[in-house]
């Protein structure tokens, strides 16, 4: 082997480390007790405690937030495919002005800093009594989700060849019936992806859901990140459980989308 | 079954016309092939008859009526396309039956009719298999089986068979046209590969920029092409041409000196000859063209030679086993039988 | 081709309205704000047209803040790109098929992550008493390294969070792109004895510009979104060494005074800032 391969090769597993070891340190830390994970030499070995995790599933406040957090982001990413999916179908198979500038559109709203939603947000669900609620949430995340679910839908029904659909028109579908049963099926995977990583980015959005709720609403990311404002003594092993439980979800979507992409890769190269 | 026609059918996208006033009547049971280079508009004229595309003009009537305005599905037609365009997501017997299970036929009808569809494409072992899974010739024939299935009224085929290797479409055309013998569905085919029209059609309609440029059975269109354009189109290896002086009964430029086949009015022509048509010949013969060897291609049971006359160039197809070097002189002889000629101006064939 | 004629209004319009609405009522609610002098304690108010961005130019905070945000986009970007190109660039030479894959899917973990939880990770462990990062320093000079707590200490750490998410994703999403090119010119490149490095320096990557520039405006647009990662690690802290306008914008709006129209203000320059800045840009590349 080449000195240069060596030498990348190193450089790959250091980054792969640094992926690796701080998920799986953060993972050990959660089962630590405070005398455990709060030495000057970090421990490698100790008696696994469930006590982190009992205490964050036991709280009140994160029960709470997990069901908000649920609620929200799946109406949210509902609502967003729900209205997202169609729209990308037109902007894929009518080319004209307006299709081009509505998918344009969708993407300049990622353009827009959150603060500069959030701030007129919070007062306009002050003035509609609708502050701190899960309804607030849900359609201030719309905006995220309908505009990602268009973005990258788009690409997903470019690639459904249009000859397709004309042979179900000439087997005598109607053009929704050729959406429902022809386009959609066939794009799948990929909408499915969309609407994962629609849902990724609600789950993990921080700022809105701070400033848009106080308690009732609060979401699972808010409510971690005051778990280190409990007092001076910081209780690093319980927030170390919320991280854990926290990044769950993203983690478990992309095994589940990963798969359904593979399965979409190994069908193209059977194709090529 | 039924008939086709299409009267004055016009298109255009935009302000850009591409078919204006074509003209074509399709009786029962014929096997009509569209002929022509790329983009001269086989396709759109196809897909207008489907329906897929708008109709800007005219008028088209299918089994005797109008059918302009009705959708693909109730056309009574069925489309093979170049791609196939199977559904991806469905197994290649849900792919056949869909159209029959959307026009609400009964379970047992559908499998009555699955069974023979099935039997003659050869493709019992392949039914539970997804499209992706299958070649490219499985693939087609999926199509055809899915067209085929539905007993239309006109088939319609688009280059169905452009995206096979050579051999399979040898395979597949004859496939066809003994599918065709059996059902003897009106059939509308389009395609640029002369040989699959020559072995095809009932009637071959050779299109040039969006109009007819002859309409006639193979033979028809091989021996007495109508103009320039269909007697250089049609035809392997292609027509040899001269452009010639007509007068007093003979044919003439610098370099060559022909009687002419049949009286012509003086004036400009071009003379056609296939290279099959020219014979070499000894020293000394009447009426030949003196010319020297260019070139020598062998392909397999016949040479093709390039030769030589002045400022003239042409082809003359030979047996296999005829030697010839390069540069050697020769004569060639035309056979009077076998000449076209055609009008310089407009390209329009001359005498019968 | 023709989709039926009720179909597109049927299927885009509503999204499009919704997508509308949710776009200008809040901006033009936020420039109504602006113009006003209102405060979270207090609901009355009066219009005050532009004497809040008046103040904002000589508000030393807000051109800090501006400064900030703008080292924030420089470092995240720039070493997000460099980042991503250089693990692609090694993985693409140094991995076989099968490893590419499982350090694909590595890779992608981080950007996945909640950004709130990405941020502890690392704070944990840059922790001066008890992190692991921090542990040798700690074990060989026996001091208690608390980058945190300098500026440019604090600046490079949140970078480095953001760059350990961002700059992961982009080497494989820029591994696929080089995958996707024909290989051709590469090997005619290597006929012609380029190295490895020259390889990539006049083929591979010039061939991929107009991706890498629009990965580079991704980059940027996401880079938008700091407060996350500030908020949690830093505070906006040490002093305002990392406040970036959006925390500043939050810590007027909501902790120190509450003074909305304030921070209304500064939210109507960053959206008029980034939209017109990255309109253009956009449009630009794709034309
Ligand atoms: N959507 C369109 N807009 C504008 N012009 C078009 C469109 N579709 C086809 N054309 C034009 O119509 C003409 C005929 O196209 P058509 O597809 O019928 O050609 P064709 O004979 O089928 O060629 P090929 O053998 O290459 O398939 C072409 O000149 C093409 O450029
Ligand atoms: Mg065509």
């Amino acid at each position: 082997m080449k000195l240069s391969t060596l030498l990348l090769r190193i450089v790959l597993a250091c980054a792969a480390l640094m992926v690796l070891l701080p998920l799986l340190w953060t993972l050990l830390n959660a089962f630590k007790t405070n005398a455990d994970l709060l030495v000057n030499t970090p421990k490698l070995i100790f008696t696994p405690v469930w006590d982190n995790m009992q205490y964050v599933l036991g709280r009140r406040s994160v029960a709470r937030a997990l069901t908000n957090s649920l609620v929200i982001c799946s109406s949210a990413v509902a609502m967003g495919a729900l209205l997202g999916v169609p729209a990308a179908y037109v902007i894929a198979r009518v080319k004209n002005r307006l299709t081009r500038e509505a998918q344009f559109f969708a993407l300049s709203l990622r353009f827009l800093p959150p603060v500069a939603v959030a701030i007129p947000m919070m007062v306009i669900w002050l003035g509609l009594g609708f502050y701190d609620t899960r309804f607030a949430l849900i359609v201030t995340y719309m905006t995220i989700t309908i505009s990602i679910t268009v973005w990258l839908s788009i690409p997903a029904f470019e690639r459904v060849p249009i000859a397709v659909e004309e042979a179900a028109r000439v087997d005598r579908l109607g053009p929704y019936a050729t959406f429902f049963r022809v386009a959609l099926p066939i794009a799948r995977p990929q909408i499915l992806a969309a609407i994962a990583f629609s849902f990724i980015l609600v789950w993990n959005e921080f700022l809105l859901a701070m400033m848009l709720s106080t308690s009732k609403a609060r979401t699972l990311p808010v409510v971690a990140s005051e778990m280190s404002q409990l007092g001076m003594n910081v209780p690093w092993g319980v927030l170390n459980a919320a991280v854990v439980l926290l990044s769950l979800p993203p983690l478990i979507l992309l095994a589940v989308a990963g798969a359904g992409m593979n399965s979409v890769f190994s069908r193209k190269s059977t194709q090529d | 079954m039924a008939t086709v026609e299409c009267r004055n059918l016009c298109k255009s996208y935009g302000s850009h016309e591409v078919i204006r006033n074509f003209n074509l009547s399709i009786s029962d049971h014929e096997f009509i092939v569209f002929l022509g280079p790329s983009g001269c508009g086989k396709s759109t004229i196809l897909r207008m008859v489907a329906g897929l595309e708008e109709i800007t003009g005219g008028d088209l009537f299918i089994g005797g009526a109008r059918v302009n305005d009705r959708d693909p599905g109730d056309r009574g037609i069925a489309m093979v396309f170049q791609n196939y365009a199977l559904y991806p997501h469905m197994s290649v017997r849900e792919n056949i039956t869909f159209a029959l299970e959307r026009a609400g036929t009964s379970r047992d009808e559908i499998r009555r009719r699955l069974d023979p569809v099935v039997e003659t494409l050869g493709l019992d072992i392949y039914l539970g298999r997804k499209p992706t899974e299958l070649s490219g010739g499985q693939q087609q024939r999926v199509a055809i089986a899915r067209a085929m299935i539905k007993t239309p009224e006109v088939f319609l085929f688009d280059e169905p068979l452009s995206n096979l290797d050579a051999k399979l479409r040898g395979h597949l055309r004859v496939e066809i046209a003994r599918l065709h013998r059996a059902l003897n569905t009106t059939s509308v085919y389009v395609t640029h590969d002369q040989l699959e029209a020559m072995t095809l059609a009932d009637r071959i309609v050779l299109m040039n920029q969006g109009r007819i440029e002859q309409m006639g059975t193979p033979e028809e269109i091989y021996s007495r092409p109508a103009t320039v354009f269909t007697a250089g189109f049609i035809g392997t290896p292609s027509m040899n041409f001269f452009s010639l002086d007509a007068g007093e009964g003979r044919l003439r430029n610098a370099d060559i000196d022909l009687a002419a086949p049949f009286p012509l009015r003086a004036g400009k022509v071009t003379l056609g000859i296939r290279p099959g048509a020219i014979r070499l010949v000894p020293e000394g013969t009447p009426d030949a063209i003196a010319a020297t060897v260019e070139r020598d291609e062998f392909h397999g049971d016949m040479r093709l030679i390039s030769l030589n006359a002045g400022a003239e160039s042409f082809m003359v197809s030979v047996p296999a086993a005829t030697r010839l070097s390069e540069g050697e002189r020769v004569l060639a002889h035309l056979d009077p039988a076998s000449l076209h000629v055609f009008d310089a101006e407009s390209g329009q064939r001359l005498g019968d | 081709m023709r989709v039926g004629r009720s179909l597109p209004y049927v299927f885009l319009g509503p999204a499009l309205l919704v997508l509308v609405i949710l776009a200008a009522v809040p901006t033009l609610y936020a420039v109504n704000l602006s113009l006003q002098n209102r405060t979270l304690s207090a609901p009355q108010a009066e219009y005050v047209w532009l004497a809040n961005y008046l103040k904002l130019f000589s508000d030393d905070r807000f051109l800090n803040a501006l400064w900030v945000s703008l080292k924030w986009e420089v470092l995240t970007v720039s070493a997000t790109m460099a980042v991503g190109i250089g693990l692609a660039i090694a993985m693409f030479e140094a991995a076989t098929r099968r490893w590419r894959m499982i350090l694909s899917v590595l890779f992608i973990i981080p950007v996945l992550l909640p950004r709130v939880c990405a941020a502890f990770v690392w704070k944990f462990s840059f922790h001066p008493l008890y992190g692991a990062v921090t542990w040798p320093v700690r074990a060989l000079t026996g001091q208690t390294p608390d980058v945190l707590a300098h500026p440019w200490g604090a600046m490079l750490t949140v970078a480095f969070v953001d760059v350990w998410q961002w700059g992961l994703f982009f080497a494989v999403i820029i591994l696929k792109l080089m995958e996707a090119l024909p290989p051709q010119p590469i090997e005619a490149a290597r006929i012609d004895k380029a190295k490895g490095w020259e390889i990539h320096r006049f083929v591979t990557l010039p061939m991929l510009k107009l991706p890498l520039i629009s990965l580079l405006l991704v980059k940027a647009i996401e880079s938008l979104r700091s407060f996350d990662l500030v908020y949690v690690m830093t505070r906006g802290g040490p002093g305002v060494s990392t406040e970036t306008l959006d925390m500043y914008a939050y810590s007027q709006g909501f902790i120190e005074a509450g003074n909305i129209s304030y921070a209304s203000s500064m939210a109507v320059i960053m959206m008029v800032l980034t939209v017109i800045l990255f309109t253009s840009i956009w449009k630009r590349l794709n034309k």
